[in-house]
């Protein structure tokens, strides 16, 4: 095969998504929900895991539930919003008002695929085909 | 048999099993759930053993391995999760590793792409290998 008959697409790799949950029921869900959608998914169970996994990984958006234990979820809001280059976040939580702040809130109980759709369109992804 | 057999064989293995993680480390939980999903399985991951029963109850969720840490925090460790497991769900296989040398070598036995990481390794080791993972994927 000559190189002129090559013809090479343009690939984007899967943004990196990490799911900080203190609830496993649903950090599974909403994980398995957004490896369905191609995104590649960390896991954290708590503010302590997800500030360890955010000092060693590249993640492209954060998904964080407010209600870690204790105040797990406001603690990493203020360490990412300390960050020179904020990772992009998406809050939940079931027991409080949204608040206040640019980033989207999204209200427990949810359904795992409208969170997949929010993480989508804030991220365009899958990136458009050429 | 070949290198691609080998692999393809490999793959069709790996292909219908779900494989659960316990491990309340987690950097090391973080590399050998990815490490699997690379190797073609369906992972699920929980932090500890109450969180690995809530997934093994979830009706939704049916796991072949159960791949745990021996000593985790909380009021149940690895053994009494395998003790857990062969009382309630006997057709689920148990492998209990203890210390993150031991995990990776049993994730590699498991993965027949080979070993997680050449041992000993430290946490740096761990890091490293995170980093590596990213620099893979930014090649395709």
């Amino acid at each position: 095969m000559s190189a002129a008959s090559v013809t090479v697409l343009p690939r984007r790799t899967p943004p990196t998504i990490l799911v900080a949950e203190g609830d496993i029921r649903i950090r599974y869900r909403v994980s398995d929900e957004l490896r369905a959608w191609g995104f590649k998914v960390l896991e954290a169970g708590s503010a302590p895991e997800a500030l360890t996994v955010l000092d060693a990984v590249p993640v492209d958006l954060l998904i964080l539930a407010l209600d870690l234990p204790g105040d797990g979820g406001w603690d990493v809001v203020r360490h990412i919003r300390e960050r020179p280059a904020p990772t992009k976040m998406i809050l939940t939580s079931g027991e409080t008002d949204p608040p206040a702040g640019l980033e989207p809130f999204v209200q427990k109980p949810y359904q795992a695929a409208e969170v997949a759709g929010l993480v989508a369109r804030s991220l365009n992804w899958p990136p458009a085909q050429a | 048999m070949s290198t691609s057999s080998t692999h393809l064989s490999a793959e069709a293995d790996t292909a219908l099993q779900t494989i659960l993680v316990v491990e309340d480390e987690v950097l090391i939980r973080l590399v050998i759930a990815e490490y699997l999903r690379e190797c073609g399985y369906r992972v699920h991951e929980a932090v500890n053993a109450e969180e690995a029963i809530l997934i093994l109850q979830a009706p939704e969720v049916s796991v072949d391995i159960v791949f745990s840490d021996v000593e985790m925090p909380g009021d149940m460790d690895g053994f009494g999760l395998a003790r857990w497991i062969r009382a309630n769900m006997p057709e689920t296989q148990v492998i209990l590793t203890s210390g993150a040398e031991r995990s990776a070598d049993i994730a590699g036995t498991l993965c027949e792409a080979g070993p997680l990481m050449e041992k000993p390794y430290h946490t740096q080791d761990v890091v490293d290998r995170i980093k590596q993972l990213k620099a893979t994927a930014k090649r395709f």
